[in-house]
């Protein structure tokens, strides 16, 4: 793929450019460090988002559609363009993920809509950004548009796309090609590899995971933060001044709750916590792989980050795998 | 760039449409039955989403076999059921489906057929028995045991008279306080009467609809009799948000019941657990 240099001292003038053009999402530092609408591209904060990009394609609150009476009514698609920027591996992989789910399986149309309108730029993070990272056990691949590499003085910028392509002769005052490949060891993120293995349905029924269980809240913080969990509910919501007139919404879920598998009479599918902590690594390690051939699971650790109790399930499931090797 | 239609009203798999009421039978004092007039292509054991706007959405599954309507049996257990019990003939409901994964009727031609329903999961079975009706000549043997709580709880009387005359017909109930007439029921469970029955499993595919507990102990005691995990159909119970696999409650061990099942062969998930 094509290689071009940007200055640094040119990306300002860069984005600025591109907000003139498009909406501009880039990790922002508030409390916690997220993305966002940019305003003023100087806020833009290169450290690892807190909180995963996934909300601009697969929104929290979507409304699928409004009624009056029996009469439907669709929204209106008014998504804007948008240019990502500051994506890390682990964020563009989580989008490939996201898009077999709801572009291929399901066609889902919202996801569609702001999606297709959608520039992905990420930018190469040399070693772990975090030491919950283990995106280098998940056998991730180059998936973006534009990726940013840091080269001191300068940036090289590699074409993934044909939206990339596009976007630089858009803007090709910035952007000067150098004849030049991006090498396998410049892609590797260092310190990254803390899974030892990431097949484990062998694990399963182990008592390794006692302790974990023991330590969840079932709060969904993990669900929530994850790049990829894509899991909802529907429900309706009516106008109090007019029962009849109302919208039926979809909002993110948790597969961690326990109203998450009831049905009609009250009754529970995964009742135990176990049953549900373990559905949710299963998920990402396991059943998503069978179905897809990739895991679901992109290694980013915000699962980790910013559960209350920090359960690293990596290193459980690292210390079961020695037992079981000894 | 980007000049691809994103209009969201094509084809939006969200969007339910609306559909008339054309009978409403009451058939226990917590069930009905209702006839909507539409006119989708279906299998048996497949199920519709059904919308009543402002209140929410519910999967039912269809239980008849016809090109120009569709039945719905339904129990009143939660907020859309309870206020589609309000419907009455001439109202408008929303429905989006048929989804999931029915009964494989085409690929079982030729096989005598045991089906074993309990309580509302008589349901879908009525779809397989409907359809069985209109393609009689592809079956043979036709068994049906069915079992239900008490003689107040049966559903589809209507039928079970006719079905009486045309198959080997078992109906149990758990109790029959004021011995009732129910279809010469014999008093007890399903498995109770299974355990006891005369049951080859020559060349014979099993249906089975119910509680899960129930299924568990029909299945014990079907692998007793000698039928092979591969003769065995069960429907699985999960709540179906989206129908589409996507939202993720129906998951059973990475498969969507609301895709891949609700009917499942029995040897393709009697190794799933609770996960």
């Amino acid at each position: 793929m094509q290689v071009f240099r940007l200055e640094k001292k040119r990306l300002m003038p860069f984005l600025r450019k591109v907000m003139r053009s498009y909406e501009l999402v880039a990790p922002v530092k508030t409390d916690l460090v997220r993305f966002e609408k940019i305003k003023n591209p100087k806020s833009i904060c290169f450290e690892k988002p807190y909180f995963p990009v996934k909300g601009f394609f697969f929104k929290k609150h979507q409304v699928l559609f409004e009624f009056d009476g029996s009469r439907v009514k669709i929204p209106a698609n008014n998504e804007p363009e948008r240019v990502f920027f500051g994506l890390k591996k682990c964020d563009l992989n989580a989008i490939i993920r996201q898009d077999k789910v709801f572009l291929e399986d399901a066609e889902d149309p919202y996801y569609k809509a702001s999606r297709e309108k959608s520039f992905l730029l990420g930018f190469h993070c040399d070693e772990a950004c975090s030491e919950y990272c283990f995106c280098g056990s998940m056998e991730l691949v180059d998936f973006y548009d534009l990726m940013f590499y840091d080269k001191g003085n300068h940036f090289l910028v590699e074409e993934g796309s044909e939206k990339g392509r596009f976007l630089i002769s858009k803007f090709k005052e910035f952007f000067k090609p150098v004849p030049r490949k991006i090498t396998q060891e410049e892609k590797e993120i260092k310190g990254t590899d803390r899974l030892k293995k990431n097949s484990i349905t062998h694990l399963y029924d182990h008592p390794g995971w006692q302790k974990d269980v023991e330590n969840c809240f079932s709060c969904g913080a993990c669900t929530a933060l994850c790049p990829t969990c894509y899991c909802f509910e529907i429900h309706d919501e009516v106008k109090s001044s007019c029962l009849s007139k109302g919208c039926r919404k979809r909002c993110w879920s948790s597969c961690q709750l326990q109203s998450f598998t009831r049905v009609a009479g009250d009754h529970v599918f995964r009742e135990k916590r176990e049953e549900r902590f373990k559905h949710r690594i299963f998920h990402q390690l396991g059943y998503f792989k069978e179905k897809y051939g990739m895991n679901l699971c992109v290694g980013c650790g915000r699962c980790i980050e910013g559960c209350p109790t920090r359960i690293d399930f990596i290193k459980t499931i690292n210390e079961m795998e020695d037992e079981q090797r000894e | 760039m980007n000049k691809e239609n994103n209009n969201l009203t094509e084809e939006n798999p969200y969007v339910p449409k609306p559909y008339k009421v054309t009978d409403f039978y009451r058939e226990t004092s917590d069930t009905f039955t209702i006839t909507i007039d539409m006119k989708v292509k279906h299998d048996p054991g497949q199920f519709v989403q059904v919308t009543l706007p402002g209140i929410g959405e519910a999967p039912v599954s269809i239980c008849s076999d016809s090109d120009k309507y569709i039945k719905l049996n339904i129990r009143e257990v939660g907020n859309v059921t309870r206020a589609l019990a309000k419907l009455k003939k001439g109202d408008t409901l929303l429905i989006r489906g048929p989804y999931g994964n029915g009964y494989p009727m085409e690929v079982l031609k030729g096989n005598n057929l045991l089906i074993i329903g309990g309580g509302c999961g008589v349901a879908p079975l009525k779809g397989v028995i409907d359809y069985v009706e209109n393609h009689r000549d592809d079956y043979q043997e036709v068994q049906l045991v069915l079992g239900y709580r008490s003689p107040d709880d049966i559903i589809f009387k209507r039928e079970l008279a006719e079905w009486k005359n045309k198959y080997n017909l078992q109906v149990t109930v758990d109790k029959n306080p004021q011995s009732k007439f129910c279809y010469d029921a014999k008093v007890g469970f399903v498995t109770e009467y299974l355990k006891e029955a005369h049951l080859s499993n020559e060349n014979k595919v099993v249906f089975i609809c119910g509680p899960p507990i129930m299924m568990k102990f029909v299945i014990d005691i079907l692998k007793e009799k000698g039928f092979n995990d591969d003769q065995i159909f069960i429907s699985a119970e999960r709540l179906m948000y989206c129908g589409i696999g996507v939202c993720c409650h129906c998951m059973i061990h990475g498969k969507f019941t609301c895709l891949d099942g609700p009917v499942f062969r029995y040897d393709e998930v009697k190794d799933f657990k609770n996960d």
